[in-house]
């Protein structure tokens, strides 16, 4: 630790500029310690580089298309409507380079050193990076591991970045596919199934549990399966793969029901796990769970006193939002000396399907599971003037309480479904009742109305229901 | 309206089935109807499509609400009631009369689970 004007300045390291890494550097950096952030590939992470950003980039271009395919339902014709993948792409690079210049740019802003290269743990106050120039001794008074996650692709699966891939290649295909089989209905699976439909591939979802979106409300699943049936995407579930051969033409999946699946390109989405490899962290006496995630308490420190962990690689939601929470919040702790907890009471989760889905809190079959009792309410879309205005009536708000009324979950699925969720967030977090959420004045025309008749709806006094 | 005896009822999904060697006739109830409200409309299955037991065949929606229909026992559909596609409100008008699927029954499990008209409409008293 330096002194600057008789104040000790203390020195952190932060491995991975992931959404967790980077915003844990800056705040450490507010906070006045001297940070330097490690990075191998680009500032970002996986979210900005290989997921939430590029798919989001991506149903930019899908909303597009469908809004002037739907022209004609709002009186305005539109004649030859072509799509141009390269150029949706390009626009998804743009789009992502401009926001790494903005995460550099505030990394310079605050003072960070960024050190591009891959780091190697030598023990609780020193790292190595291999840098393009040679290696580089960081020496830290405290670390924050933000490593992150990689896709799961167990061998059966043939994996060959080329017929078989990934999330990390198929943002970037020249050309959408003719045909894919998209193993896993999760988050990834069903957006980029959606979005590959749109843009003119025959898809094919294969989930080995029994509904698509398996961590999702039951009705929610449903209302979506629905959607993806009216855009002729095929979804098997219930299924697992049992057999991958990839061909000269493409691939083909042996399916435990006995059937099987052709396509050009299978997609591989079954789930992330920690990356650690070769990080070197049991040099510094760092533990790990059974499933190779590192422990760590509340306050996101692990068993080693000065190493904090954050994000992908312990074991809560892997999503960018709890990532920068937890970064932010491992930094105050390591600078200031803290001990402040990151609260997982209401943890949002959203999925950029159209509609979309976003849940927060507990689901009902899971408090039913836990013993805990519940009431509903619940409320469509197609009821508010304001969807039908828009032509989005498709989907619902459902509202889950205690037996005291108190919000402790709530599904969307429907337009806008993820900004309507903030609302429902925060009655979570902060504990309101559902009289509390649906007395407050609700904005008219708009779909936040929704959520205050659902909460209406739990005690029967939905007026437009 | 009391539901028809010769009927037999899904009380789940407010199903009416009428069933004739392997094949069945299947519309909502009039009790569903009268839920729904006015409808606007109703999603028709192609012809041979095959539904498994629990797997969504139609969708009826009013102003108000949007109802799946899942199938009750496996089926493949014969034919879809295309008159729905221009006047789903027939079935307001009479849910017996306007039925929406004509199927092939292609797994049994679940016929056994279907209830007769009193038990339906008991059920819709509950």
């Amino acid at each position: 630790m330096r002194t600057f004007f008789g104040e000790k300045i203390m020195n952190i390291t932060v491995i991975g500029a992931g959404p967790g890494g980077y915003e844990a550097a800056i705040a450490a950096a507010k906070y006045g310690a001297d940070v330097t952030l490690v990075e191998k590939d680009e500032v970002g992470g996986t979210c900005l580089n290989r997921g939430c950003i590029p798919t989001k980039a991506f149903l930019g271009a899908s909303d597009a298309l469908d809004a002037v395919e739907h022209a004609k339902d709002f009186g305005i014709s539109v004649e030859n409507v072509s799509v141009d993948y390269p150029a949706i792409v390009a626009r998804k690079n743009k789009i992502k380079d401009g926001l790494v210049k903005g995460i550099k740019f505030l990394l310079d802003q605050n003072g960070i050193r960024l050190v591009k290269g891959t780091a190697f743990i030598e023990s609780p106050q020193l790292v190595t990076v291999q840098t393009e120039e040679g290696p580089v001794n960081v020496e830290s008074d405290k670390m924050i591991i933000a490593t992150g996650s990689v896709p799961v692709v167990p061998k059966m699966f043939k994996y060959d970045g080329t017929k078989v891939i990934t999330s990390d290649e198929i943002l970037d295909l020249q050309e959408a596919p003719k045909s894919i089989i998209i193993v896993g209905g999760g988050v990834i699976g069903c957006e980029i199934g959606q979005f590959l439909a749109k843009m003119g591939s025959k898809v094919t979802i294969v989930e080995a549990l029994k509904q698509i979106l398996p961590n999702e409300d039951a009705d929610v699943s449903k209302q979506l399966l629905r959607q993806l049936k009216r855009e002729k995407i095929k979804v098997i579930t219930g299924t697992a793969v049992s057999e991958v051969t990839v061909t000269d033409d493409g691939v083909k999946a042996d399916l435990a029901n006995g059937k099987s699946v052709e396509a050009d390109l299978m997609l591989v989405s079954i789930g992330r796990r920690a990356y650690l490899d070769r990080l070197g962290y049991e040099k510094a006496g760092v533990e790990t769970d059974d499933k190779g995630r590192i422990n760590v308490d509340e306050t996101m420190v692990t068993n080693v006193p000065n190493i904090y962990a954050i994000g992908d690689i312990v074991a809560t939601p892997q999503l960018a939002h709890v990532a920068s929470k937890e970064g932010v919040t491992a930094a105050q702790n390591a600078v200031k000396g803290m001990d402040k907890k990151v609260s997982y009471k209401a943890v949002p989760a959203c999925v950029f399907t159209d509609p979309e889905v976003a849940a927060v809190g507990i689901r009902e079959d899971q408090a039913a599971a836990a013993g805990i009792e519940t009431k509903t309410g619940t409320f469509e879309f197609r009821g508010l003037g304001k969807a039908q205005a828009m032509g989005k009536i498709q989907g619902t708000v459902k509202i889950i309480t205690d037996p005291d009324n108190v919000i402790i979950g709530a599904s969307v699925i429907g337009p806008h479904a993820s900004d309507l969720l903030a609302e429902l967030t925060m009655a979570v977090e902060l504990g309101l009742t559902a009289e509390q959420l649906g007395d407050v004045i609700h904005p008219h025309p708009s779909l936040s109305e929704a959520v205050m008749e659902a909460a209406h709806d739990v005690h029967g006094m939905s007026i437009h229901k | 309206m009391a539901s028809p005896q010769n009927l037999k009822y899904d009380a789940d999904q407010h199903l009416w089935v009428d069933i004739d060697g392997d094949t069945a006739t299947i519309g909502i109830t009039d009790f569903a109807q009268s839920q729904l409200g006015d409808l606007l409309y109703v999603e028709l299955p192609d012809e041979d499509d095959d539904f498994e037991r629990g797997d969504e065949f139609s969708v009826v929606e009013s102003g108000k609400k949007a109802n799946g229909l899942e199938a009750p026992f496996g089926f493949t559909i014969v034919a879809a009631n295309d008159v729905l596609d221009d006047e789903p409100e027939a079935i307001n008008e009479d849910a017996f009369e306007n039925w929406i699927v004509r199927v092939k029954i292609t797994d049994e499990d679940g016929i056994d689970d279907l209830v007769d008209a009193a038990a339906y409409d008991a059920a819709c008293q509950a």
